[in-house]
């Protein structure tokens, strides 16, 4: 870990638990404020000397502005999906016809691909039971219910300023 | 007065959507389908009463203590529901196909 690597990182770590101490204190008195900012940067420094990294590096100032539009969109989806399968639930003759699918995604790394398992997993009908490198097992309610998930995969593919090439 | 009623209305929505997810449980065939009601009817029913309980809290820090909630509720119950479907695929749980009809899905 050289000393100049990890500084922005830790800057980026010590500002988000800035913002989750603010949160959690509920106050903005100037005690807790330096309290809070103090004991940010020493858990910072902490992770980085003993993790010997910050944040996982897919994790950029980007990122996080994108995240609140992306939550946004996601929770619509899951709106959607609960009408959807809440429909499927009340209907008297339960029509579901579940399969198992599998989908190849093109998202590169861990971070973004364990996003779009649990985004698929939280909209319309479709559970991933199975995630192995880039191919996911997705358990779908209802075969019409797979359609949704291209457009996830972009939308995860947009936080992460993801291009897909090939 | 309005905004008792529109968090009431937000928390009755929660409510029904725990009921729906509830009857779900009990209604469907086999593990995986089971997933479905509960990871998505419970998640949308503490949703929505977390946002009944924010608009009856008003503008205040309760606002963002609960939004953060609902942000764990949302990663655990979706981490909870793949573990779960993982496991029984893992198990050799086969999953409950319309075309078998009769096959009740408890891995036979």
């Amino acid at each position: 870990m050289g000393g100049g690597y990890a500084f922005s990182r830790r800057l980026l770590l010590c500002i988000i638990l800035f913002a989750f101490w603010i949160a959690l204190t509920a106050t903005l008195a100037l005690y807790d404020l330096v309290l809070g900012a103090v004991c940010s940067a020493f858990v910072a420094v902490l992770t980085v000397a003993l993790l010997g990294r910050a944040l996982d590096p897919r994790i950029t100032p980007m990122v996080l502005l994108r995240l609140p539009w992306f939550l946004l969109r996601l929770i619509w989806e899951i709106i959607k999906a609960n009408y959807d399968v809440a429909k499927i639930i009340l209907h008297p003759r339960l029509p579901i016809d579940p399969e198992i699918v599998e989908y190849r995604t093109y998202l590169p790394g861990d971070l973004p691909r364990t996003v779009f398992s649990d985004s698929i997993t939280l909209t319309p009908g479709t559970v991933t039971v199975e995630l192995e490198e880039d191919l996911l097992k997705i358990h779908c309610l209802c075969p019409y219910h797979q359609e949704g998930l291209a457009g996830l995969e972009r939308m995860v593919a947009w936080l992460f300023g993801v291009k897909r090439h090939g | 007065m309005v905004q008792d009623i529109v968090a009431g209305a937000f928390c009755c929505v929660g409510t029904f959507f725990f009921l729906v997810g509830t009857t779900g449980l009990i209604r469907m065939p086999d593990v995986f389908s089971r997933l479905h009601p509960s990871t998505k009817c419970d998640t949308l029913g503490a949703c929505s009463l977390i946002v009944g309980m924010a608009v009856y809290s008003g503008w205040s820090w309760e606002l963002l203590k609960l939004i953060i909630i609902a942000c764990f509720v949302l990663l655990s119950s979706a981490t909870c529901g793949h573990a779960i479907g993982r496991s029984a695929l893992r198990g050799d749980i086969k999953c409950w196909r319309r075309k078998n009809g009769v096959e009740d899905g408890h891995g036979t």
